[in-house]
């Protein structure tokens, strides 16, 4: 173990008020052991071991040390985790909390960030590696940008993901609330309480280790009592109230639509190795809380903007508020003399907590010219040096720029963009820095809505322009309200007032009392002028992630990049995981300089989802692995899994495709193999298959006839009592849409059936015809998909099998093809139809699903003298192609008419009342005579099976690109035909029977077939009328 | 003339039948159990569709229960429940058996009257989900808002349950009620196995209720000339 915590500086008033001595913690990072307390963020206990370096940076490899204490920090980006599996990339040290065992390293850096070999590049080719320097210098050959990204994206580090699986598990969890606080400072509690006192749902997350926002490290006092006392105290108050949901280590990341907002909470990452385990995982290592909010209350705070001065990169320099908060909140004092360069009241507070803690305060250089207020007069009392209109221009550094060792100050002339009379170097080791706050804006921005520049307080605060968002309220510093009795104030007056419009009475509530500081007025500096212009200065960073440095945005200024857009995609300002939480307000303020517009004039790049990066598997949650997407089976699913079958996606539902058997030489038939026996059993024997995924409806109502002729494209008006028949739908484009048979079980009573991946559609489609357009017919119509199950039995032998097993009479006469029957099956009740996909003898039994499979197991008990043979999807595509039977979505893309697939027969022209898609068949383009039409194709060679979608040609040898006139739809090898034979759509198809087409292919063999009828088998019906 | 079609489908009872969860084995977890989840299969479930004005006396005096008239609401009686599930239809949930008789009974009383009655029992079924944690479950489970301030007892609705849709409805204080589609069971009962499992969750097959089946007569269709 290194030196112990030689920052941690020892108890007293008002240090260390999160950590526990009493509970070490040891960490290791870049594989060196280390001592925390519980209490430290990853962040505070580097600093309290004097880690300085603890990256490198992305461009130029320079060293980087931690610069602030929340999501808003650069460079303290680290990868997590102790073993493979478990790794995390680009974890921000300072939202870490330290835990037992902790591991991490470096994200960039090679071998490790203190000896860095990329860093040489780095020295040697800054000055030759301007903005844009890899668009430039990697542009030609173009082929070779493909390598190029690769190396440069290694070299560029960030962290990488885990190669093996990762054994936890994330979860998503559903939410709803009157009132989501966003942001626990004393605004967000307050807000919280008023509305939870009077019962509404209120929902308050903070991205923090704990609750308390900016209050935690205040020496402020509330309610007569010290800030953090009082934060207690609220918290407390709402953890009582079961309306109320607290979720602390919860980012909100996105702000969508109609208050929909996602929470990403870390549930277990502050807990490491000791995270409860449940099923051998962390059940629900982070989870994303998808919430909808009635309201939403903003209460994000600001973030601190750094001042942009040479040399503000180097380990040392530091946000001035996080000095306080490390001091106050962990007893960290992360240097020995500081030297503060500011523009306003606030920051002071890091000079007098690093004197309370200690250290030596060298001075405190002030851009405005004459500082005044509370916090001023302080310093002063303490004895402290105050160099007016002044800042650090520049923090100088040791030899490998591990540390600064030196602020150079200097009087600045801000609106002269120079400097003013003679420079000053003080010895230090630590330069804070604080040039004013940028409102959080971010999730207000998520919402479409853009920021508004305001110059009295010096920063974009969320907009509400032409359209604000409903329910939407930024509050306290989040809307540039930093006088925190003004943002109590606000939220007692106009909360309850927003939320009785929506019905939700709040009671009054006192704001807590507060003592007032004077404050003395900010002055705005972004960029510090340097003695040297800003091209030659030393590089005075704007965005550290991604090394973006003033002279940057000049540049690209200079280049012709005028829209802040294009600025930020040439210099890479605001990328990164960070986002440019630091660095855009001074870029954006550096590049209206350079282009001498203001700020509101230059804009905000546009803030999207997400505000920190999150986890893939909070994305995800719990739908992966076997609960990726529903899987749907059939009553008689376990039965074809125990036959071993193939499956086949059909919609959700898992089809079983081909029964492989294994064969007399042990092997598993293939599936050309399988589906050749089973096509053989069924024109030879019989064969079975579990139709039950087709879509059924049930329609009852003595219009149920009538509707069904205007939906459907044929007549139904004479179809009798017992019997079935086919029907088509169109769309009322007059494009075929759904195709199925549909039976009249009795005057007022119908069946319809449908494709199965259509049956929710139909069910949808029937509704808001009737709903709609016919609300004046009298019909229900009610899913039974479910309900029943069926067993399509087909094949020469399905008379005689089925024969044994029901009481009803299958005699041709007494029960023709297309009519239906009611008795039993094996003892259960059933309805059969004598339909038929195959072109074969075919009886459909349906049957209660629960009852299904004594009836399935009964026909395999009576099968086998019979050759019964189970088939699958595969087979049943094969013998309806040979039966030219279309399949809707396969030989129809949407652009076929019945016409076009041949089926005029299945087309009521006369019909009484003009059914959907009928108008839209009297177009001329529909009346073409060269559309497509759906022909059969039969290869000239028996062996060859055109690939389904292979295009086709009169003319093989004309000139690439040739003239295409069609496709092929379906294709199979028939063992009955021992042919290739296919379904194809041909323009003007239909009287090119006969005739040769060809089909050149990709490897440049050209297949011949000639057009023939797509009936290719018992072109009379014979076979299905036996 | 016959104006609709509809028969018992129940066989005998000697022959077996399959719920759609039949596979599944119940679960029984060694540490502390905060929901119960289990099975109330071959129960009847009877789909009406009509205007409430058309179905109202007939389904009270039929069934004893009084049609829900309010949206979202369901009335439970004694192994039996109504549940509105839009303006013209309704779910009734009866023991396994009892469907036929009262779809008999039902259009007897409802006469000549426009309306539909369709037994789905096969194509559904009922699940229980019960303890201080069934709520939780259902927060990782649905988009609808099941806080008991904004889901009373009482209440029934259809709504996105993971990636299938499920009927969720409020029995009492800790006990909620599922209806979820044949084909889609064993995906949401591994789901909600998953999402229970951080709370500790059993699963049980509910015991068979009486079996009504034999008291039925045999199948026949309805005539009415």
């Amino acid at each position: 173990m290194s030196e112990l915590q030689q920052r941690r500086v020892a108890a007293g008033a008002g240090l260390g008020l999160e950590i526990d001595r009493d509970r070490p913690l040891a960490f290791t990072f870049n594989g060196k052991a280390y001592q925390g307390y519980a209490g430290d963020t990853l962040a505070s206990a580097l600093l309290a071991n004097g880690v300085d370096v603890v990256n490198r940076s992305f461009k130029y490899s320079r060293p980087r040390g931690v610069v602030a204490a929340g999501a808003e920090e650069p460079n303290a980006i680290v990868q997590l985790g102790a073993s493979e599996a478990t790794q995390t990339p680009n974890v921000r040290a300072t939202q870490q909390a330290l835990y037992e065992g902790l591991t991490a390293r470096s994200t960039n850096g090679w071998p490790d960030a203190q000896r860095d070999m990329m860093s040489l590049i780095g020295k040697v080719g800054g000055p030759f590696m301007p903005v844009g320097f890899y668009y430039k210098t990697f542009k030609a050959p173009a082929s070779m940008w493909l390598t190029y990204e690769k190396m440069i994206r290694k070299a560029a580090g960030l962290g990488r993901a885990p190669s093996e699986g990762d054994p936890d598990i994330y979860d998503h969890v559903h939410r709803h609330c009157d009132v989501l606080v966003i942001g626990s400072g004393p605004t967000g509690l307050f807000a919280a309480l008023t509305a939870a006192k009077s019962g509404a749902r209120v929902i308050l997350c903070d991205e923090q280790e704990r609750f308390g926002g900016s209050a935690r490290d205040s020496d402020e006092t509330l309610d007569g009592v010290p800030a953090p006392h009082w934060v207690a105290q609220i918290v407390e108050r709402l953890a009582a109230m079961d309306n109320v949901t607290l979720l602390v280590r919860t980012t909100a990341n996105g702000y969508f639509d109609h208050n929909f907002v996602t929470l990403h909470e870390r549930r277990t990452e502050h807990l490491g190795d000791s995270a409860a385990m449940t099923g051998g995982r962390r059940q629900a290592r982070s989870r994303l809380h998808r919430v909808r909010a009635r309201h939403v209350v903003l209460a994000t705070g600001a973030h601190e903007r750094p001042l942009v001065y040479a040399g503000n990169d180097v380990p040392g320099n530091l946000l001035a508020g996080a000095v306080s908060s490390w001091i106050r909140r962990q007893a960290v004092r992360p240097g020995e003399r500081l030297v503060l360069s500011t523009t306003n009241d606030t920051a002071y507070r890091a000079a007098l907590d690093w004197q309370a803690a200690g250290g030596e305060v060298v001075a405190i250089a002030d851009a405005r010219a004459n500082p005044e207020g509370a916090m001023v007069e302080r310093a002063r009392a303490a004895g402290m040096r105050i160099i007016a209109g002044s800042a650090v221009i520049e923090a100088t550094t040791d030899r490998k720029g591990h540390r600064v060792n030196g602020a150079r100050v200097a009087a600045v002339d801000i609106a002269g963009h120079r400097i003013d009379g003679s420079i000053e170097t003080l010895v230090c080791d630590t330069v804070a820095s604080s040039g004013g706050y940028s409102p959080v804006v971010h999730l207000a921005a998520h919402t479409g809505v853009r920021p508004v520049w305001r110059d009295d307080i010096l920063g974009f605060v969320p907009g509400q322009t032409v359209a604000p968002v409903k329910g939407f309220h930024p509050v306290g510093a989040a809307a540039g309200v930093y006088s925190l009795g003004m943002a109590f104030d606000a939220i007692a007056e106009h909360l309850p007032a927003a939320l009785a419009a929506d019905g939700i009475a709040l009671a009054p509530s006192a704001p807590p009392q507060l003592e007032t500081l004077a404050q003395g007025e900010a002055v705005g500096l972004y960029h510090v002028p340097h003695d040297k212009p800003t091209m030659r200065a030393p590089k005075q960073f704007v965005d550290l992630q991604n090394d973006v440095t003033a002279a940057a945005i000049e540049l690209a200024t200079i280049e012709g990049f005028e829209s802040i857009e294009h600025v930020k995609r040439y210099t890479a300002m605001g990328f990164g995981t960070d986002q440019g939480k630091l660095g855009n307000i001074n870029g954006m303020a550096i590049a209206a300089r350079c282009l001498g517009q203001t700020i509101p004039e230059t804009g905000t790049t546009v803030f999207r989802p997400n505000y920190t990066p999150v986890n893939f598997g909070a994305i995800v949650g719990r739908h992966c692995g076997e609960l990726f997407d529903p899987e749907r089976y059939t009553a008689m699913h376990q039965w074809h899994v125990e036959q071993g079958a193939a499956f086949e996606d059909v919609g959700q539902w898992k089809r079983p495709w081909y029964y492989p058997r294994q064969k007399a030489s042990g092997e598993r038939e293939t599936m050309h193999e399988a589906v050749a026996r089973e096509c053989r059993a069924v024109r030879e024997q019989v064969g079975v298959l579990d139709a039950s995924t087709l879509g059924k409806i049930d329609i009852q109502g003595p219009d149920a006839r009538e509707f069904l002729g205007r939906i459907y494209t044929n007549g139904w008006e004479k179809l009798a009592v017992g019997k079935a028949r086919y029907g088509l739908m169109c769309k009322d484009d007059g494009m075929v849409m759904d195709d199925g048979v549909t039976t009249c079980l009795a005057d007022n009573h119908f069946l319809m059936t449908t494709t199965t991946g259509g049956a929710a559609a139909i069910l949808e489609w029937l509704e808001i015809w009737h709903q709609t357009e016919w609300p004046e017919l009298e019909v229900y119509f009610t899913s039974v998909t479910d309900h029943w199950a069926t067993m399509t039995l087909t094949g020469p032998e399905a008379r005689n099998l089925l024969s044994e097993l029901t009481d009803i009479d299958l005699d041709r006469e007494a029960f023709k093809f297309m009519e239906w029957r009611e008795g039993t099956v094996a003892g259960v009740p059933a309805r059969i139809y004598r339909i038929s996909f195959t072109g074969e003898l075919s009886f459909e039994i349906n049957v209660q699903a629960n009852y299904a499979m004594p009836v399935w197991e009964a026909l395999f008990a009576h099968g086998d003298q019979y050759g019964l043979t189970p088939y699958g999807t595969e087979t049943m595509h094969v013998l309806r192609a040979e039966k030219g039977f279309i399949i809707v979505g396969q030989d129809t893309d949407g652009s076929m008419t019945p016409e076009d697939l041949g089926m005029q027969w299945c087309v009521g022209y006369n019909k009484p009342y003009p059914w959907i898609g009928k108008r839209a068949l009297t177009r001329s383009d529909t009346r073409r005579e060269d559309r497509k039409q759906l022909v059969g194709l039969k290869p000239l060679d028996a062996e060859v099976v055109l690939e389904e979608g292979a295009q086709i040609v009169l003319d093989p040898k004309q000139a690439i690109p040739m003239r295409m006139v069609g496709h092929v739809t379906s294709s199979y090898y028939s063992p009955t035909l021992d042919h290739g034979f296919a379904l194809a759509v041909v323009k003007g198809g239909h009287k090119r029977l006969g005739e040769r087409v060809y089909l050149p292919m990709a490897d440049g063999v050209t297949h011949v077939a000639e057009v023939v009828s797509s009936i290719f088998f018992d072109p009379k019906g014979q076979r299905q009328n036996l | 003339m016959t104006r609709v079609a509809y028969f018992d489908p129940h066989p005998a009872p000697t022959v077996p039948r399959q719920s759609p969860l039949h596979h599944m084995a119940e679960i029984a977890p060694t540490g502390d159990v905060a929901v119960t989840l289990r099975e109330h299969a071959f129960r009847d479930h009877l789909n009406l569709r009509g205007e409430p004005g058309v179905l109202a006396s007939a389904v009270e005096s039929v069934t004893g229960l009084a049609l829900p008239l309010e949206p979202q609401q369901v009335v439970f009686g004694d192994g039996t429940s109504l549940q509105w599930l839009s303006p013209d239809e309704w779910l009734l949930i009866v023991p396994g058996g009892e469907g036929f008789r009262l779809q008999r009974e039902l259009r007897k009383a409802l006469g000549d009257a426009h309306f539909s009655i369709v037994d789905v029992s096969g194509g559904q079924t009922l699940l229980s989900l019960e303890g201080e944690e069934a709520i939780s479950v259902l927060m990782k489970s649905t988009v609808y808002d099941v806080d008991p301030r904004h889901f009373p007892v009482g209440k029934g609705v259809t709504s996105v349950f993971a990636k299938a849709n499920a009927i969720i409805r409020r029995v009492d204080d800790t006990r909620w009620e599922l209806v979820v589609r044949r084909s889609f069971a064993d995906y949401c009962l591994r789901w909600l196995l998953d999402a229970g499992e951080e709370f500790g969750i059993a699963f049980q097959r509910a015991e068979h209720e009486v079996d009504a089946r034999e008291a039925a007569p045999a199948g026949e269709a309805e005539m009415t000339t």
